[in-house]
């Protein structure tokens, strides 16, 4: 049973599976099916990214595909088995375009607002770097909050820079560096070892 | 009543209701006597514990507990873990025995949630402890009385997973890994970050062959060989390995080696672990169902410097375990009797006496709605002289003055 994420991630996701040797037609061909079953005994479920690392942690998935974000936001009880080395992009921190407001911000209200889809890396990052911030949660959209008020700046997921630039954003530190990451299930990599580390082998030798 | 009505407990915290209460009864009733049979006396620790006593066996407190005030100011913990009681129970109360001390418990610790997460507060465990023997048949000892009690309760399918805290750290001493890069490795081992692992290790400035050994180091698994490959390449880890290699060929003995892989990757709490460490886990429960390892230099932090190793099983997990397999029977081995609360309180006397459960309902009531609702087999109820016996598995209705022979011979 492997995890595998819709979105950004899927098609690299189906690349690399069919590099490692797996059947992935099903997945190719998925339409608006959630459960597929390959050719090889394999039975993939697909997941939103976010959701990824709860399924494997649950034992719905023994193996699942997502992104370091996702994991370090939940920080899921898993084994984090492999770097995959695709899906690359960074988290970063971000403000209008000009002058950085950040300083200013801090010396007169103390704390920057930030709007985030990632809250645990905002408040983990601010802390790092001996700062404080006022978290606001947004599911989408982030680059719009400093542009109408409702943040200072952001915290976010970016590959190309290309959104940031479009709305007039720029970047002002790195928070992290992401990528796709194959993880397991703490019982599966156990009571399915024997199946599991000739399945890492293969991965390991299709990412190098 | 709305869900609010419903949503009285604290978050994390859960009520057992009496098909589970019996059924983890039996779980432990079964543990003891698995405990007992290798003459592990048990013991029982406080809920409550002084904060001080527990945070001194890590360094940096023990980390996640309930804390509160007693009347004098001082701090009080919920014991959040059983190992560190029961070691400070062994290094006072059994400072002069002059050892093995085989000590066995079961009860709860309490854990605050994390944030997030949906995780019992409140956990049931059931553990050994051998506390002053060091070396590889006191470990084989721990594990194969715990692997042997797993199976006791009906759990065939196990999986032990061991890995070797000393082992581990020989090899990165024997490599010259730098102490700033080890403490990430244990970082990265803590939270299973096998991929972080890998990374630190290729930014270390070692030959070819070191990194790829260490690299590769928590991913590998395997039985004695690997153990005896790794002395090979890293000398100064033959010490551990022998031990491993002879824990190994112990188990054997014990007739548990089966259950039992090496597991580089293991490695669980550095800062507590000395020795062997080993997760055990069953098919169709998402989390081990139990844990355990060598932790040589608790007992000197509570003044008593003795070797232990020690291993616990948590009751939900088995009990999880257990249920994938096992059909709860339909019906209680019990009667209701129609006036036991009143009328025929003699009769209720009599039938007990006689070994047989009895539910008084009050004269006048519905015995069977009773017996429904609650799932008791029979149904008694006392009719002009005779009595009448309603057995709910099969639907017949028997008359006779002797229900507990009735009874006794439908058992």
């Amino acid at each position: 049973m492997i995890c595998v994420p819709r979105g950004a991630l899927f098609d690299e996701t189906v690349d690399c599976l069919e590099r490692v040797g797996l059947d992935v037609a099903p997945l190719r061909d998925l339409g608006r099916r959630l459960v597929v079953d390959a050719a090889d005994d394999v039975r993939y479920i697909t997941t939103r990214p976010s959701d990824v690392a709860t399924f494997v942690e649950a034992g719905a998935a023994d193996i699942g595909i997502a992104g370091t974000d996702v994991l370090r936001e939940a920080q899921p009880d898993v084994y984090e088995l492999l770097d995959l080395k695709f899906g690359a992009c960074r988290m970063i921190y971000a403000t209008v375009a000009g002058e950085d407001p950040t300083p200013s911000v801090l010396e007169h209200l103390g704390a920057v607002r930030v709007a985030t889809k990632y809250p645990n890396a905002a408040r983990a990052y601010f802390a790092r770097t001996g700062r404080v911030c006022e978290v606001v949660k947004v599911n989408g959209s982030v680059e719009l909050a400093p542009l109408v008020g409702l943040a200072h700046g952001i915290i976010d997921l970016t590959a190309t820079g290309r959104t940031l630039i479009e709305n007039g954003l720029v970047e002002r530190d790195e928070v992290y560096q992401s990528s796709a990451r194959l993880i397991a299930n703490r019982v599966s990599h156990q009571v399915k070892a024997t199946i599991i580390d000739p399945l890492v082998a293969r991965f390991a030798e299709a990412v190098s | 009543m709305n869900g609010d009505d419903l949503a009285r407990l604290p978050e994390g915290a859960r009520d057992v209701l009496p098909v589970e209460r019996s059924e983890l009864t039996a779980l432990e009733r079964s543990l003891r006597t698995s405990f007992a049979s290798f003459g592990y006396l048990e013991v029982r620790t406080p809920l409550l514990e002084f904060a001080h006593e527990m945070d001194r066996a890590q360094d940096g407190g023990v980390g996640r507990a309930f804390r509160l005030f007693d009347d004098h100011g001082r701090v009080l913990v919920l014991r959040p873990d059983l190992t560190i009681p029961v070691t400070r129970l062994v290094a006072s109360r059994f400072a002069d025995h002059d050892g093995p001390v085989r000590v066995s418990y079961v009860g709860a610790r309490l854990r605050p949630a994390l944030p997030g997460k949906a995780q019992p507060v409140e956990e049931q465990q059931a553990g050994a402890e051998l506390v002053g023997l060091s070396g590889p048949a006191a470990d084989a000892e721990i594990v194969a009385l715990l692997i042997h009690a797993v199976r006791a309760v009906g759990i065939a399918d196990l999986h032990v997973a061991i890995g070797h805290v000393g082992l581990t750290q020989a090899v990165l001493a024997g490599l010259g890994v730098p102490d700033d890069a080890v403490a990430s490795l244990q970082a990265a081992a803590l939270t299973r970050d096998l991929a972080g692992w890998r990374e630190i290790a290729q930014r270390l400035d070692l030959d070819a062959p070191s990194r790829d050994l260490l690299a590769e180091l928590p991913t590998r698994r395997g039985g004695k060989d690997l153990v005896q490959q790794i002395a090979a390449q890293v000398p100064a880890s033959a010490q551990c390995c022998d031990e491993l290699c002879a824990t190994l060929d112990l188990l054997g003995t014990h007739g548990v080696d089966d259950a039992v892989m090496v597991d580089l990757g293991v490695l669980r709490d550095w800062g507590y672990y000395s020795g062997i460490v080993f997760e055990i886990s069953a098919p169709g429960v998402p989390r081990p169902i139990g844990a355990g390892g060598r932790y040589d230099s608790l007992g000197a932090r509570f003044g008593v410097d003795r070797p232990a190793v020690g291993g616990g099983v948590w009751l939900d997990g088995l009990h999880q375990a257990v249920n994938a397999r096992v059909q709860a029977p339909t019906f209680r081995e019990g009667v209701v009797l129609a006036g036991g609360l009143d009328s025929d309180i003699a009769l209720a006397v009599r039938l007990r006496a006689a070994g047989v459960a009895v539910v008084a309902a009050p004269t006048g009531t519905d015995a069977e709605a009773l017996a429904t609702i609650d799932r008791w087999r029979y149904v008694v109820t006392p009719a002009s002289g005779a009595l009448t016996v309603l057995d709910r598995s099969t639907g017949e209705r028997v008359e006779s003055s002797d229900v507990a022979e009735v009874i006794k011979s439908r058992a």
